[in-house]
C-alpha cells in the first residue's frame, strides 16, 4: 500500500494558488524529504495530507483510502508551530492527547521521550524550551502508532543538540516500526544523513520526486569557461556566471564537454540549485 | 474525551464551584437573616398577601424597606448578569482560544472526530455552568419569597427585573450568551475579539428582545362601568392597554376618546360631572387589557423558546465555522 499518494492536487488561497497540480506517490518505508523554498507550499501539503486543510482541486489518499476533512488513523502530523497546550504539564499533556484517540500507546511516547536527556513530566509545557517543546510533540505524534509521520519543519528552532536528539527519535522510530516519514526542512545537511527520498516543491508545483541518491546521480555541476556555454548539453537548471566562468547545474548531462569539469552535485548544491531556478524564474514573472 | 474536555476547562469549573458555594452561602444567610428580623419584630405576619392588618410597628417596616431594598435589588441584578458572564468568560474563549493557540490543530489530527470533539467541549462548559445559574437562581427566588408582598415579588412577575430571573428564561438568556460567545469565538478566532462582540450582541439583543414574548401571549380585558368604585388593576398582570366601550360594548376609538375627554374636562369640576358627561357622549364602561399574572409562565416559556432557538442557530454556525477551520 502506498503511504501518500496526490493526484493533480491543488488549493488556492484566494486567487493564489499555494499548491498546483501536485502529483507524486511516496514510497513506503522511507524517510522522505520535503523541500522548497518558503512559500512553496510545503506546508500546504502536509496539512492537506492530515486533512487540515481540503485541496481545492484534485486528491489526496492516504493508505489508498482518501483523505476527506479528517486524517488518516494510521497517519500522525507535526504542526509547526507545536501545538500544545501550554498550561498542562508533560504527563498531563500526554494523557490528553490518549485521551483523543482510539489507538494509542503511552508506552511508546515515554520511550521516545526516555532517548532523551531528562524531560520532566511534570513540568508545564511553557516552561519548556523550544527543542524540548518540538519533542514532545513528536514523541505525542508517535503515540499514534503512525505508519506515516508528517513532520513540518521539526529542526527549526533547534540548537544542533536537540536537533540530533531529534533525529535520533525519527531515525528510532524507523527502524523499530519501519513508519514512512516525510519531513520539511531547510537543513539540507541534517536531511542528506537521515533522508532517503526528496520532493521537491516549487511554485506549488513537484520539480523533483525521486531517491536521494538517484537524483544526485543524475545531476552534475559543470564549471568551464564563459564564453563556451554551448558545448553543455542537458537540462539546464541554473546557472552562475563570472566574467571568467560559469558553474551550471544540468540535469541528465551528456558526457563532460572539453574544457570543462564535472562533480555529481551533493544535496545542498542541487537544492540550491533548484531554488536560485526558482527565484530566477519568479524575479523574470514580476 | 470528556476527561480532556474537563482538563482544558479545569479553572471555569473550579471558578463556577467558587460560584456556586459563595452564591448559595450568603443568600442562605442572607435569607435567614431576614427570616430572623420578620420573627422578632411581627413583620412574620404582614408577609403574605391578603394578610390582616400587619401588627409591626411602622418604625420596623422603615428599617426593612431600608436595609433589604438594596439587596433585593443586587440580588436579581446578579442572576440577571450571570448569563452574560457565562457567555463572555465560558462560551466565547472554548473555541476562540483553541483557534488563537492553534491547539485545534493538536485536536483536529487525532482520532476524535471535529464533530464529537466540539461537542463534548460544549458539554461540559456549558451543563456546570447552567446547573450554577439555576441553583443560585432558585436560592434567590426562595429567600425573595420568604418576603413576600414586603419584597419584589409583590410587583409581579412582569416587572422588568423579575421577568430576567423567573422560570426558565435565565437559563434561555444563558444559553443564547453562550451560543453567541463559542459562535463569535469560531468565526472571530480572538478571544478578546469573541468577548467584547458577544457581550455587545447580548446585551443588545437583550433590550431589542424584551416583552417580544408577551405578543403572543393571551391577553384579557377586565371592565368596569364608568364612575363605578372599581379597581381594574386588581388581579395584577401586565398591563397593556387601556379605553372605554360605549353602550354598544364597541371600543371607543383613541381619537374620539381623546375628543371626548377634552370636551368633558373642559367647563366641568367634579370628578362626577366629568363621568355624567362621558355618559351622556354614549361611553358605558372603561376597561383595561392585561397578561394576566397566571399566564406568566406562558411569557417564560415563549422567551425561552426565542433566546433557545437563536442559541441552536448560533451553536449550528459554531459547527459549521469549525468544520471549515484549517
Amino acid at each position: 500500500m502506498t503511504p501518500l499518494t496526490a493526484t493533480a492536487v491543488g488549493k488556492r488561497y484566494g486567487r493564489r494558488w499555494a499548491v498546483r497540480d501536485c502529483t507524486f506517490s511516496l514510497p513506503e518505508g522511507k524517510v522522505v524529504a520535503l523541500v522548497g523554498p518558503n512559500g512553496a507550499g510545503k506546508s500546504t501539503l502536509l496539512r492537506m495530507a492530515a486533512g487540515l486543510v481540503r485541496p481545492t482541486t484534485g486528491e489526496l489518499r492516504a493508505f489508498d483510502t482518501p483523505v476527506r476533512g479528517r486524517i488518516h488513523p494510521d497517519v500522525s502530523f507535526l504542526a509547526q508551530d507545536r501545538p500544545l497546550h501550554g498550561h498542562l504539564t508533560v504527563r498531563e499533556m500526554i494523557r490528553l492527547v490518549a485521551a483523543l484517540n482510539d489507538r494509542w500507546s503511552t508506552d511508546r511516547v515515554e520511550e521516545m521521550l526516555a532517548l532523551q536527556a531528562g524531560v520532566d513530566r511534570d513540568a508545564t509545557i511553557r516552561t519548556l524550551s523550544a527543542g524540548t517543546r518540538t519533542q514532545v510533540a513528536i514523541a505525542l505524534a508517535l503515540g499514534r502508532l503512525p505508519r506515516l509521520l508528517l513532520l513540518d519543519e521539526p529542526l527549526s528552532d533547534l540548537d544542533p543538540l536537540a536537533r540530533d536528539e531529534t533525529l535520533r527519535i525519527i531515525m528510532a522510530e524507523v527502524a523499530d516500526r519501519g513508519t514512512t516519514v516525510v519531513m520539511s526542512s531547510h537543513l539540507l545537511a541534517d536531511l542528506r544523513e537521515v533522508c532517503d527520498h526528496m520532493l521537491l516543491i516549487d511554485d506549488g508545483q513537484v520539480q523533483i520526486d525521486g531517491d536521494i541518491d538517484d537524483v544526485l546521480a543524475r545531476h552534475r555541476i559543470l564549471v568551464g569557461p564563459a564564453a563556451d556555454e554551448t558545448a553543455v548539453q542537458g537540462a539546464l537548471v541554473s546557472a552562475t556566471r563570472t566574467p571568467r566562468q560559469t558553474t551550471m547545474l544540468v540535469r541528465d548531462p551528456q558526457p563532460t564537454p572539453h574544457g570543462w569539469t564535472g562533480t555529481e552535485p551533493d544535496l545542498e548544491s542541487l537544492v540550491m540549485g533548484y531554488l536560485r531556478a526558482a527565484r530566477d524564474r519568479s524575479a523574470r514573472r514580476d | 474525551m470528556i476527561w480532556a474536555a474537563f482538563r482544558l476547562q479545569r479553572l471555569q469549573l473550579l471558578t463556577l464551584l467558587g460560584l456556586l458555594v459563595a452564591g448559595s452561602v450568603t443568600v442562605v444567610l442572607l435569607r435567614s437573616t431576614m427570616v430572623d428580623f420578620f420573627t422578632s419584630t411581627r413583620l412574620i405576619e404582614c408577609v403574605a398577601p391578603n394578610a390582616g392588618p400587619c401588627p409591626a410597628s411602622p418604625e420596623d417596616l422603615d428599617a426593612f424597606a431600608a436595609n433589604w431594598g438594596d439587596l433585593f435589588l443586587v440580588g436579581r441584578v446578579v442572576i440577571v448578569l450571570l448569563p452574560a458572564l457565562v457567555g463572555v468568560f465560558i462560551g466565547a474563549p472554548l473555541f476562540a482560544q483553541e483557534l488563537e493557540q492553534g491547539t485545534h490543530v493538536l485536536a483536529f489530527t487525532q482520532s476524535v472526530s471535529r464533530t464529537r470533539w466540539m461537542l463534548s467541549k460544549l458539554v461540559v462548559a456549558l451543563v456546570p455552568a447552567l446547573v450554577v445559574l439555576v441553583v443560585l437562581q432558585y436560592l434567590v427566588w426562595w429567600w425573595l419569597d420568604a418576603a413576600g408582598v414586603l419584597g419584589p415579588h409583590a410587583n409581579g412577575s412582569f416587572h422588568v427585573l423579575n421577568f430576567g430571573v423567573e422560570h426558565v428564561s435565565p437559563v434561555g438568556y444563558a444559553l443564547f450568551a453562550f451560543a453567541l460567545g463559542t459562535f463569535a469565538g469560531a468565526v472571530s478566532r480572538r478571544t478578546l475579539v469573541a468577548m467584547t462582540a458577544g457581550l455587545g450582541v447580548f446585551v443588545a439583543a437583550r433590550f431589542a428582545l424584551f416583552g417580544l414574548a408577551n405578543r403572543w401571549v393571551p391577553r384579557e380585558r377586565r371592565d368596569a362601568p364608568v364612575g363605578a368604585d372599581a379597581d381594574l388593576s386588581q388581579g395584577g398582570g401586565l398591563w397593556v392597554g387601556s379605553g372605554w366601550l360605549d353602550t354598544a360594548g364597541q371600543q371607543v376609538s383613541p381619537d374620539r376618546a381623546a375628543a371626548l375627554t377634552r370636551t368633558c374636562k373642559g367647563g366641568t369640576e367634579t370628578q362626577e360631572a366629568y363621568t355624567a358627561c362621558l355618559q351622556q357622549s354614549g361611553v358605558a364602561r372603561r376597561y383595561v387589557i392585561t397578561i394576566p399574572e397566571s399566564s406568566a409562565w406562558l411569557a417564560h416559556v415563549y422567551d425561552f423558546a426565542v433566546f433557545g432557538g437563536l442559541a441552536v442557530l448560533l451553536l449550528a454556525g459554531t459547527a459549521w465555522a469549525l468544520r471549515r477551520q484549517s
